[in-house]
């Protein structure tokens, strides 16, 4: 029997800022014109919205949805506390709302000034999942997520031979893809050359192994399938969807394996739902807070086996008309940080045969994966629906 | 009101603030001794500290001197203080190091050069007071 939720929902609005190193806008105003974006994408009025998952900590909360677009009955309010797996999370979390009738329109939406205003380190203060890390780890000198996953990059390194090369051949291309964008940070060519010789920051990560801090806001809309249906868009719909804990969630350090995010868990209950394997998808959009952690998840998620990351990405494979492209929007690397809900857009975009000059030749499945909070890891699997 | 430059005040350390579960680790350091928690019922390590055993659920622990030597698993050289503290400090080798004492320990490693490291490699915990209150680890080769 095909799982409840399977194609029970669909990402039926998008919307995003300019993204910037640079604002004088609020991460809540950057919030608000993003969702604003997506309800006009969807064909909505913000009065549709009934649900809204914005993200925590930093940005608005449901009450400031509720002042600013006068939402009437809001009915569901929810914080998914995953880092950077929390924007595809919470697309589970929405699709489990509209699906059993609970709210029709779920809000998912990210507002950040992380270039303008409170840096990455500082951010982390706020979370309770970093308490562990800030007892034990930023009094030696290792707190940033560059310091903490920069181990389990080398371990792999050293277990597999896994190279600088790879990591920038990630860069490269997600560099090359974040110009044909347009709406991006990082918008002149980037060379192997270039990426070696920049800063090292935590090695094995150099400058350009990392995210960039930007400024914007970014939005979608989750609507049950068959409102969806109806709205102004083609229908993209939600045919798998999951997130995973890994074990020893707030440390890193006493993980048994560093190398088994939550993906592990979550990528295989996604195939499950949605009835598809890593075979079937056209296009993905793979969370890059970190060069490296862009090759562990294609491994995780079936591509290549553990270790043959680095050699899978070579030689075109991962670009626009390679067997499978990756981040066709410039993702964190190259377009801007937003939490990976760009990835969602730009998977949403691709299957409606919207992403312009990056536009995968006839793209019909694809997945989106999010990263972070010391290796959770959420993944939706999306279909353009006939 | 003086309008000479005021010097900027020197970065804080980041330091350990103590829970009720982690206190008697803390204490342990300040006096030298690598004190970890073992759950009473079952008698299997954990760290870092917490109330409930993971794999018994027994409420019940009590903290155990263990052995400082350990062996190598991963490490990162930190570059770019995102702490300013550190500045002064960096670039400097952070190991993270499987403990035989069954948890592992993630501190600077101290004497051995970054072409000399390994997985596996053999080091052992120092202690490093930095306060009356607080003691830090540190690594050396073995």
């Amino acid at each position: 029997m095909a799982h409840p939720l399977r194609e029970a929902a669909a990402i039926s609005g998008v919307g995003e800022t300019a993204y910037t190193r640079g604002t004088t806008k609020s991460a809540l105003a950057l919030q608000l014109e993003a969702s604003l974006a997506a309800i006009a994408d969807a064909g909505l009025s913000p009065r549709d919205i009934d649900g809204v998952v914005p993200y925590f900590p930093g940005g608005g909360i449901a009450e400031d949805f509720i002042a600013n677009l006068g939402l009437p009955d809001l009915r569901l309010s929810l914080f998914v506390p995953m880092g950077g797996a929390t924007c595809v999370a919470a697309i589970q979390s929405a699709a489990m709302a509209v699906a059993s009738g609970v709210c029709n329109h779920v809000l998912i939406s990210v507002g950040r000034t992380g270039y303008s205003g409170a840096r990455v380190s500082t951010r982390l203060q706020q979370f309770p999942q970093f308490a562990l890390a800030a007892e034990f780890e930023a009094p030696i000198g290792m707190f940033a997520p560059a310091q903490l996953y920069a181990q389990g990059a080398r371990r792999h390194m050293e277990l597999y031979g896994t190279t600088a090369r790879h990591f920038a051949e990630i860069a490269v291309v997600t560099r090359r893809h974040a110009i044909l964008n347009g709406n991006v940070v990082m918008n002149k060519p980037l060379t192997v050359e270039e990426h070696h010789a920049s800063r090292m920051i935590a090695d094995p990560f150099r400058l350009f192994d990392c995210s960039l801090e930007s400024d914007g806001g970014a939005a979608i809309i989750v609507s049950r399938a068959d409102r969806a249906r109806d709205l102004k868009k083609p229908l993209v719909t939600i045919m798998g969807v999951a997130e995973g804990h890994p074990e020893s969630p707030a440390s890193i350090a006493q993980r048994p394996d560093l190398l088994e995010f939550g993906l592990v868990k979550s990528a295989p209950r996604a195939y499950a739902m949605a009835g598809v394997g890593p075979k079937d998808i056209d296009v993905a959009e793979i969370y890059d807070c970190f060069t490296f952690t862009v090759i562990r998840q294609l491994e995780i998620l079936g591509f290549c086996k553990t270790g043959e990351g680095g050699p899978f990405i070579m030689d075109g494979r991962i670009g626009l008309g390679g067997d499978l492209p990756i981040n066709t929007h410039g993702g964190l690397l190259s377009q801007g940080h937003v939490v990976g809900l760009n990835h969602a857009i730009e998977l949403t975009r691709q299957l409606r045969g919207e992403a312009g000059r990056a536009q995968v030749k006839d793209a019909e499945v694809g997945l989106v994966t999010g990263y972070g909070d010391m290796g959770d890891g959420s993944i939706a699997i999306l279909r353009r629906a006939a | 009101m003086s309008t000479a430059p005021v010097a900027a005040p020197a970065p804080e350390r980041p330091l350990p603030v103590p829970t009720r579960e982690s206190q008697p680790f803390w204490d342990g350091m300040r006096e030298g001794r690598f004190l970890l928690q073992h759950c009473s019922a079952c008698g299997k390590v954990r760290h870092y500290p917490r109330p409930v055993c993971p794999h018994c659920f027994s409420l019940e622990s009590d903290f155990r001197e263990a052995p400082t030597g350990g062996a190598i698993h991963a490490w990162t050289v930190c570059h770019h203080p995102f702490n300013f503290f550190f500045k002064a400090a960096a670039p400097y080798i952070v190991a993270l190091v499987d403990m035989d004492a069954g948890v592992r320990v993630n501190a600077p490693l101290r004497g051995i050069a970054e072409a000399d490291l390994r997985i596996g490699k053999r080091v052992r915990l120092g202690f490093e007071p930095v306060n009356k209150e607080v003691t830090l680890p540190f690594f050396v080769g073995d």
